[in-house]
């Protein structure tokens, strides 16, 4: 066991390495300096001043999406809409938050249930249409998305659905309703930074999560499902039901880290508006962070902050000269980096299993 | 170890001063386990070759870097004198070696003669593809329809496919493994008297591996015997009996009766010393009991046809059958995998739901799937998590899983069943199919069920965990489980059942009780002739 530790962590290193020198040799090659970059990164993301907050607050909505689909994940499903999830998990935060209304800290957690259910609701039509009449549900809920963006611009133009009264557009023509002050979720000021609740939310979720998925019986089934639905079925576990159940969590929690987004400001997400554009890709990098995380809550709390970093600091690469997107590019390499050693592990332990196998048949 | 060779054959054919192969100090290697450690081994043209041994003795490896399916680690192959390296199945094929497998692998939506076709390159000639059908069939023995369907062809007759698939190519080395275990015992001497023919008519040199004692005895001209990956003996079948053969295949004498049947050895009760089970009395009412059960597949096929069946308590019932009819059906019904188009389902006198999610297993029914990858283990997750899959709410308190207790009761299970891992943490898919097998049977039995359906159990067991695994079904038997033993294995039946039904094409199409049940008639039953 501690062998394999040591390997896992040989491999990861050797890994990251490699992804940095080749990101090195990009940016000298598109005339950058690569040093100067890693500063801005570091910068920008950690060192600077207040950047951690930011960083804590761009990587709390990823970690929130990233238990969703962990969830989904642990069941079988693969759900990669996230994006749209979220989306439509604002759109339903907005709506009913306004309508309802309510003292002011009550409002949040309405806005923030309100958010849930519309992810789970976006979720559940993928989830319907996959244990109804077995459609993949990992393409219907990649379809969704881009279903749901339509139907949060089509939202925006209508003033009786999300878009803002005349008077509080400030000049924007798509834009919903500013929240009130009292309507948003508190931030905490710790040695200069300012960090937004959103982060205890997640984390907090994070903890419970891990432990319901290993230590009671409803993350056994859900584990159990997902690894054999058929040795499932006959233990108890309806495929329809838990599957369906599983994949509104899922949502759920997509739909949260939206409300949580609207709600927190945390980095820079629409200034307690809904506007176009307003998903800023946290549901994919969410779905990245469950990725790399290989499923595991406590492993995303970690996945999320590099992210969250990536995020923050490749604001203040554009400073350095360097295109911007390059800090994308140093991105995706990075993950690549990170899903090399355990998919190394995987196949490597698969080899070995069936190797032991073959030899008995 | 180089066997000696025998002077003279059973044959009379002339011996060939050249072996047809010859295999040199053959080792392989998979990780830690050695399934073939220097094996030597001699074919001899116009010669039957028996090759015996248990589940993992390294026969299948052996022939599988025969034709090029695994390669060895250490060793070489000759094949007419020459040495030879064969690193594919099609090298094999270009030098004459051919291997009927075990697993058909045919398409049953085509024909025989498009099967036969299959994997031919360029332009298909459908009518000189079935003239050599013809051809094949009238020289050996193996007559078939060239337009037949292969999804509509018994297992005899698609069997009889393979091997002219096999034969087309006219191979001078032609491998048989396992060849009978789908097969009815009036099939199996059929597809003896053509294995003959194919070996007297052109000098072929022809192996045939198997586990089963009385057909290598009866079916070939000399026989060499695997243990561990090594050869431990070889000897003209003219000089071997079963005893010594039985001896040779374990490593030690082989008592009983349990033993002798997974052999493939008919248990017959004529030196008194085995009583055949006493007919029990039957309980006024049957615990599992089955009334007219059908099912059809997705493409419409009936897998069930209105198929009756009790079991009382304290009794075994044997299903006996060739395989594909119904038998997998059968144990998924009750695992709740399926769903019944008519029918129903009774435990104890109540009707169970059918294909409701864990309908079966609370009713009361254990079941040892047939292909336990399938529905009884789930690889991934722990032992002791795959020992309370079931039934997780016994070592939990309000939805938390008391780790404390699964580890002491999963503990407990190991030491009680005797299962060989590192521990209760020890993911399934790291323990032997033995072992594996032996989970299955633990967590079913720990909650004592009032039904147990063993399908296959002992599938791919040694000879050891079988008669572990067919006394522990007595035991259950004894402890009032009503026991539902589903096997293509006659023997395993003969040997374990106090009433034998059998099964053919989804219906059970006789029955009678151990003390009546006659091999012949069993196995015309199985082949569908009426009762």
């Amino acid at each position: 066991m501690k062998a394999r530790l040591v390997e896992l962590s040989t491999l990861y290193f050797l890994s990251v390495m490699v992804a940095l020198v080749l990101s090195a040799i990009l940016v000298e090659a598109t005339g950058g300096d690569w040093w100067p970059v890693v500063d801005a990164l570091l910068e920008g993301s950690f060192f600077g001043a207040g950047r951690w907050g930011q960083t804590l607050g761009a990587a709390a909505p990823m970690l929130l999406v990233a238990l969703g689909t962990i969830i989904s994940g642990r069941a079988g499903l693969v759900n990669i809409g996230q994006e749209g999830q979220l989306l439509i998990g604002v759109a339903f935060a907005v709506y009913f938050g306004f309508r309802i209304g309510g003292p002011g800290p009550i409002n949040v957690v309405v806005l923030l249930i309100f958010g849930a259910i519309g992810g789970a609701v976006w979720a559940g039509v993928a989830g319907v249409l996959r244990f109804r009449r077995g459609v993949p549900e990992v393409l219907s809920t990649l379809l969704l998305v881009t279903v749901a963006t339509q139907v949060v611009a089509y939202g925006l133009k209508n003033q009786w659905l999300l878009l803002a009264p005349e008077a509080n557009r400030g000049n924007r023509n798509q834009v919903s309703e500013q929240l009130a002050t009292d309507n948003r979720l508190p931030r905490l000021h710790i040695f200069g930074n300012e960090i937004p609740l959103g982060v205890f939310i997640a984390v907090g979720a994070a903890v419970l999560l891990g432990f319901a998925l290993s230590r009671t019986i409803w993350g056994f089934r859900l584990r159990m499902l997902g690894r054999n639905p058929r040795a499932a079925q006959r233990a108890g576990v309806s495929q329809s039901g838990f599957g369906l159940g599983a994949m509104l969590l899922s949502g759920a929690f997509a739909g949260l880290a939206g409300a949580v987004m609207l709600a927190g400001g945390g980095f820079q997400f629409g200034n307690y508006r809904l506007v176009p554009g307003f998903s800023a890709s946290i549901g994919w990098t969410g779905l990245l962070v469950a990725l790399v995380a290989r499923e595991k809550p406590a492993a995303a709390i970690v996945v999320a902050l590099i992210f969250g970093g990536l995020r923050t600091g490749s604001g203040f690469v554009s400073s350095t000269g360097v295109e911007a997107r390059i800090t994308d590019v140093i991105q995706g390499l990075l993950v690549l980096a990170l899903l090399v050693p355990p998919a190394v592990m995987f196949v490597r332990d698969r080899r070995r299993a069936r190797a032991a196998t073959m030899a008995r048949t | 170890m180089i066997p000696t060779l025998p002077d003279e054959t059973g044959t009379g054919a002339d011996v060939a001063p050249v072996p047809a192969v010859e295999l040199r100090g053959i080792t392989k290697n998979f990780g830690a386990v050695t399934a073939c450690d220097r094996v030597d081994l001699r074919l001899h043209r116009g010669r039957i070759h028996g090759i015996l041994g248990e589940n993992g003795a390294g026969k299948s490896t052996l022939m599988k870097i025969l034709i090029g399916l695994v390669l060895p680690d250490d060793g070489t192959i000759h094949i007419d004198g020459e040495l030879r390296h064969i690193n594919d199945p099609i090298t094999a094929a270009k030098l004459g070696v051919g291997m009927v497998h075990q697993h058909f692998s045919l398409v049953d939506a085509l024909t025989v003669w498009e099967n036969v076709a299959l994997g031919d390159v360029g332009q298909l000639d459908h009518g000189a593809v079935r003239e050599r059908i013809g051809e094949i069939g009238e020289h050996f023995g193996l007559v078939i329809d060239p337009e037949a369907r292969v999804g509509e062809l018994t297992a005899g007759l698609r069997q009889r496919v393979e091997i002219i698939k096999c034969l087309r190519r006219d191979p001078s080395i032609v491998i048989f493994d396992e060849p009978t275990s789908v097969l009815t015992p009036e099939e199996s001497s059929q597809l003896f008297a053509s294995l003959r023919d194919v070996v007297a008519v052109e000098d072929r040199a022809v192996v045939l591996v198997s586990h089963k004692l009385d057909e290598v005895l009866s079916a070939t001209d000399e026989i060499t015997i695997m243990r561990q990956g090594s050869v431990v003996d070889f000897r003209p079948t003219a000089e071997a009996d079963a005893p010594t053969l039985a001896h040779s295949m374990v490593g030690r004498d082989v008592a009983l009766r349990s033993e002798r049947a997974a052999f493939g050895m008919i248990v017959e009760d004529q030196d008194g010393s085995a009583p055949a089970p006493a007919p029990i009395e039957r309980a006024a009412s049957p615990t599992l009991r089955i009334r007219n059960a059908s099912a059809s597949g997705s493409g419409g096929a009936r897998l069930l046809d209105g198929l009756s069946l009790d079991v009382c308590p304290g009794e075994i019932v044997g299903l006996a059958g060739v395989e594909g009819n119904g038998q997998r059906v059968l144990g998924d019904l009750l695992s709740s995998l399926v769903q019944l188009s008519a029918g129903e389902v009774e435990v104890a006198g109540r009707v169970i739901a059918t294909q409701r999610p864990g309908a079966m297993a609370r009713a009361g029914i254990g079941v040892i799937p047939e292909d336990r990858h399938d529905s009884g283990v789930v690889l991934d997750m722990s032992v002791a998590e795959n020992l309370v899959l079931v039934d997780p709410k016994g070592v939990a308190r309000r939805g938390v899983i008391d780790s404390a207790r699964l580890d002491a009761l999963a503990c407990d299970l190991i030491e009680q069943f005797d299962i060989q891992c590192e521990g209760p943490d020890a993911p399934l898919w790291s323990l032997s199919g033995g072992n594996q097998q032996r989970v299955v049977l633990a967590r079913e039995l720990w909650r004592h069920p009032k039904v147990l359906v063993a399908a296959q159990p002992t599938r791919g067991l040694d000879v050891g965990a079988i008669e572990y695994m067919t006394e522990r079904l007595r035991a259950a038997a004894a402890d009032d489980v009503a026991v539902l033993l589903i096997s293509s294995e006659l023997e395993e039946i003969m040997d374990l059942a106090d009433r034998i039904a059998v099964i053919y094409r989804g219906r059970i199409v006789g029955e009678m009780t151990r003390a009546e049940a006659d091999l012949h008639k069993i196995s015309l039953l199985m082949g569908g002739a009426a009762a």
